[in-house]
């Protein structure tokens, strides 16, 4: 079963986040920012990271960052959730080396579809 | 965004998202609680980044959630806070006084759109002002802050009591969709500000923010637009400012993209069209990018990582500079706590029947038996401390919403006050904090409206222009103790004695000064000239201390003329647990509230007399008090005849004293107050009840009652 890795501070983001990958069949951990993503990234493998980018103590283009520098997540899919489309928004998370980005607000359609185009 | 079903459900992919809400609005809530503590925090000429950047995600915390849950009410008025908090995290625009109040204003109204959509009912909150102040502020113009006070205050007069039972309010239909507006060709960009200045113009229209960082290319701009209109209602008024061909609205809905050639991100993934999301090509991980793509496939986890329920993960290591509260705390409801120490209050009288039973035991010979009763009582009494411990809460809890308070309170009297507290991480029952926090609440008012001076006349007598208040709380012994200290103009003895003696209350010169000053809470009395509408109405200080003596506390008041005043309000630590005293009545036992006793006496002859042929009095050192008889007040079966009872203890309470004829005194333990009402019903003169050592039940008698029975 492929692992996801989901990071938002929001309690209420992070649950509708686990609860539709879970149905999906994924098994989702959560992290409750940047810091907290990186170390549990540290200690497990994921096949998707899903960070949302304000958070406090990381956000989500520094631990796109981070997460680039180690061996392990290479090319590992990260998918940095952003409030905005803005091309400079989409300009920092290419160039921190993000796999991509998602809207917010989403729903659990489109959540799936996205993941569904990065995992197979 | 989200398919809406006709049955009111919140649909999407199957998943029904109206079971994320409750965190929803609890998340929300305690966001807006930190914001409004921040910006009340806020040194506006030295702000510092961090607290901009923690206000900054506030708002934006609460705005994913509304938006992704379809509050687009809360999302509207989010979003624009949150544009003005970002210019102010971003160092582009200043922080000023205008910009907190507006920003506390339209926390107040959040509260109340959050409030309506839990079912607790109120008016619909009208933010048109508050919109308008926040753009005008983002804009560099000043709002206008008579107004927006007003619709602040508006907000929160409109507010009414909360629905019996709580129905989540649908989200607004129809749901806000997300649009790309696309405009141009134009001669002179600056014409899509007008469609911009449309949003700003018409509440509800939705919201609009640039894509392309404001500037335009070819004469071409672009735009998000978040709006619950139909695409033709815009149009119509888009086509006011630009011609119909130069517009072109798309929808915006797969709002997600990836990178071209980015790790891990799709082979077909192009951005002619913006679906909403992105994969950057060849970034890591990219769809389609890396033969790659998979990392090392992650080992099955063994047990489930996450569980959907509202649990945190145990402590993680937290950083001083933030810290992320929500991995070290626990989220259990309110009825499973009180369920726990129910059971453990059992376990306590079964315990203590267990030691009064063993009492006998050859400890010689059951030597096992009797050690392990010890520590069956050492460990008993150490979980009942623990699980009291549980719903004990810092009182910073209630001395939050001080400082908001007072600020509003101050300004309106025109005074100036600090606010300090002392102790704020000092413990208290959840169940006394709830209803500590009106009568606290009266203190500190009286004590900003009727304590501390103008500040003109502050520094007249040689005080600092400022007043202070200060909140102090701590334990002393069994209680808690909480003072409220002003710096203020304190309390005239001859006018408290005038006062008191105009109302026909007795206050002989020979009082004490506390005497004098206890007079404050005789009902009706204010010495206030006029009653002002801010601490006069409907709640005075008689209530004050009643509610207080309701919890088995006390409340006394120091004071210097001229230099302040205290009152000093002292709790149990728990409403569960209790000091009694035990006395016997035939072969009854009852329980008094150790608090309330002032003392006892053995009955001489001649001590008592009969008046009026039916009420009997004691003399006490000159003094005559009322006598109640508890055999004849409980009827008490009397087999042995000769028996008198004739031990008398004295209970006071709110003022008022009697003397109580019983048997015998048994003797003082802490009892588990079990409450009779929601076992049977309830019973005068009676409180509680509880269940003695040797298992018999003993009843807890209520004081007040009594002293009223006697009065009669």
């Amino acid at each position: 079963m492929h692992s996801i890795l989901a990071v938002d501070d929001s309690a209420s983001m992070r649950q509708m986040v686990t609860f539709t990958l879970k149905n999906a069949g994924f098994n989702v951990v959560e992290a409750v920012d940047g810091q907290d993503a990186f170390e549990k990234a540290n200690s497990r493998d994921f096949n998707l990271v899903l960070t949302d980018q304000n958070m406090p103590r990381m956000d989500g283009i520094s631990l796109t960052k981070k997460l680039r520098e180690n061996p392990k997540f290479k090319s590992t899919p990260i998918l940095i959730l952003t409030t905005e489309s803005s091309d400079q928004m989409k300009q920092a998370g290419r160039a921190a080396g993000a796999t991509g980005w998602l809207v917010k607000p989403f729903d659990p359609a489109k959540l799936v579809e996205v993941i569904g185009k990065v995992i197979r | 965004m989200a398919e809406m079903t006709n049955d009111n459900s919140h649909q999407s992919a199957g998943i029904d998202l109206s079971q994320f809400y409750q965190v929803f609005f609890e998340e929300a809530g305690e966001n807006l609680e930190t914001m409004e503590q921040k910006l009340l925090g806020l040194d506006i000429v030295n702000a510092d980044d961090e607290e901009l950047n923690a206000i900054f995600r506030c708002a934006h915390s609460v705005k994913g959630g509304a938006a992704t849950f379809g509050f687009t009410d809360v999302a509207e008025l989010t979003h624009q806070m949150e544009t003005l908090l970002d210019k102010l995290r971003r160092r582009e625009i200043a922080p000023n006084a205008s910009m907190v109040d507006v920003l506390l204003a339209s926390g107040d109204a959040l509260k109340a759109q959050l409030g309506r959509h839990q079912g607790n009912g109120g008016a619909a909150v009208d933010t048109a002002e508050l919109l308008n102040s926040i753009r005008a502020l983002v804009d560099g113009r000043g709002p206008n802050t008579a107004n927006t006070a007003n619709t602040g205050l508006a907000v929160a007069a409109g507010v009414q009591a909360p629905a019996p039972a709580p129905v989540f309010r649908a989200p607004d239909k129809p749901a806000a969709r997300a649009l790309e507006l696309t405009v141009g060709p134009l001669e002179n960009i600056g014409d899509a500000d007008n469609l911009v200045d449309l949003f700003k113009e018409i509440t509800d229209l939705g919201t609009i923010e640039p894509l392309d960082a404001g500037k335009g290319a070819d004469g071409m701009r672009r735009f998000k637009i978040v709006t619950a209109s139909s695409d033709d209602d815009l149009l119509d008024l888009f086509t006011f400012h630009v011609a119909r061909e130069q517009v072109r609205l798309a929808p915006l809905n797969s709002g997600y993209g990836f990178h071209e050639g980015a790790p891990g991100a799709p082979v077909d993934a192009g951005e002619a069209e913006d679906p909403g999301y992105g994969f950057f090509e060849n970034a890591p991980g990219a769809p389609g990018g890396d033969a790659e793509t998979e990392a090392a496939a992650p080992t099955a986890e063994a047990s489930p990582a996450t569980i959907a329920a509202p649990v945190k993960a145990a402590a993680a290591k937290v950083d001083k500079a933030a810290s992320a509260p929500e991995s070290s705390t626990l989220r259990v409801s309110v009825e499973k706590v009180d369920q726990l120490i129910n059971l453990v209050g059992e376990l306590v009288i079964t315990q203590a029947m267990l030691a009064q039973n063993g009492k006998g035991i050859d400890a010689g010979l059951y030597q096992q038996l009797a050690s392990g009763m010890a520590d069956l009582e050492r460990n008993t009494r150490d979980l009942q401390e623990a699980v009291m411990s549980i719903r004990m809460i810092p009182m910073s809890l209630v001395f939050n919403r001080f400082p908001r308070m007072l600020r509003d309170l101050a300004g309106k009297l025109g005074k100036k006050v600090d606010l300090v507290q002392v102790g704020e991480a000092t413990e208290l029952d959840k169940g006394l904090v709830e209803k500590i926090t009106d009568p606290l609440t009266h203190l500190v008012r009286n004590s900003c409206d009727h304590g501390i001076e103008m500040p003109a006349e502050r520094l007249a007598k040689g005080k600092t222009e400022n007043g202070s208040i200060t909140l102090i709380a701590t334990h002393q012994g069994g209680s808690i103790v909480i003072e409220v200290r002003d710096d203020g103009r304190g309390l005239n003895r001859a006018k408290l004695l005038k006062k008191a003696r105009e109302r026909g209350i007795e206050a002989p010169d020979t009082m004490t000064d506390q005497e004098v000053y206890g007079l404050i809470f005789a009902p009706g009395f204010s010495t206030a000239d006029v009653v002002t509408d801010v601490s006069g109405r409907g709640v005075g200080m008689d209530v004050v201390k009643k509610n207080i003596t309701a919890l088995g506390g006390t409340v006394e008041i120091d004071s210097a003329e001229g230099y302040g005043m205290t009152v000093r309000v002292r709790l149990p630590l728990t409403l569960a647990i209790m000091d009694g005293m035990s006395v016997g009545v035939g072969d009854e036992c009852y329980i008094l509230p150790l608090s309330s006793v002032v003392e006892s006496f053995q009955v001489q002859p001649g001590m008592v007399k009969t008046i009026g042929g039916s009420g009997r009095v004691v003399e006490v050192r000159d003094e005559y008090m009322p006598v109640l008889d508890l055999e004849k007040v409980f009827e008490v079966p009397r087999f042995d005849f000769e028996h008198v009872s004739n031990i008398m203890v004295v209970v006071e309470s709110e003022g008022g004293r009697v003397a109580l004829l019983v048997d015998e005194l048994l003797g003082q333990q802490q009892v588990v107050v079990k409450n009779l009402e929601s076992n049977y019903r309830k019973v005068d003169d009676v409180s509680g009840a509880t269940i003695m050592g040797d298992g018999r039940v003993a009843l807890i008698l209520d004081v007040t009652s009594l002293i009223r029975r006697s009065r009669h």
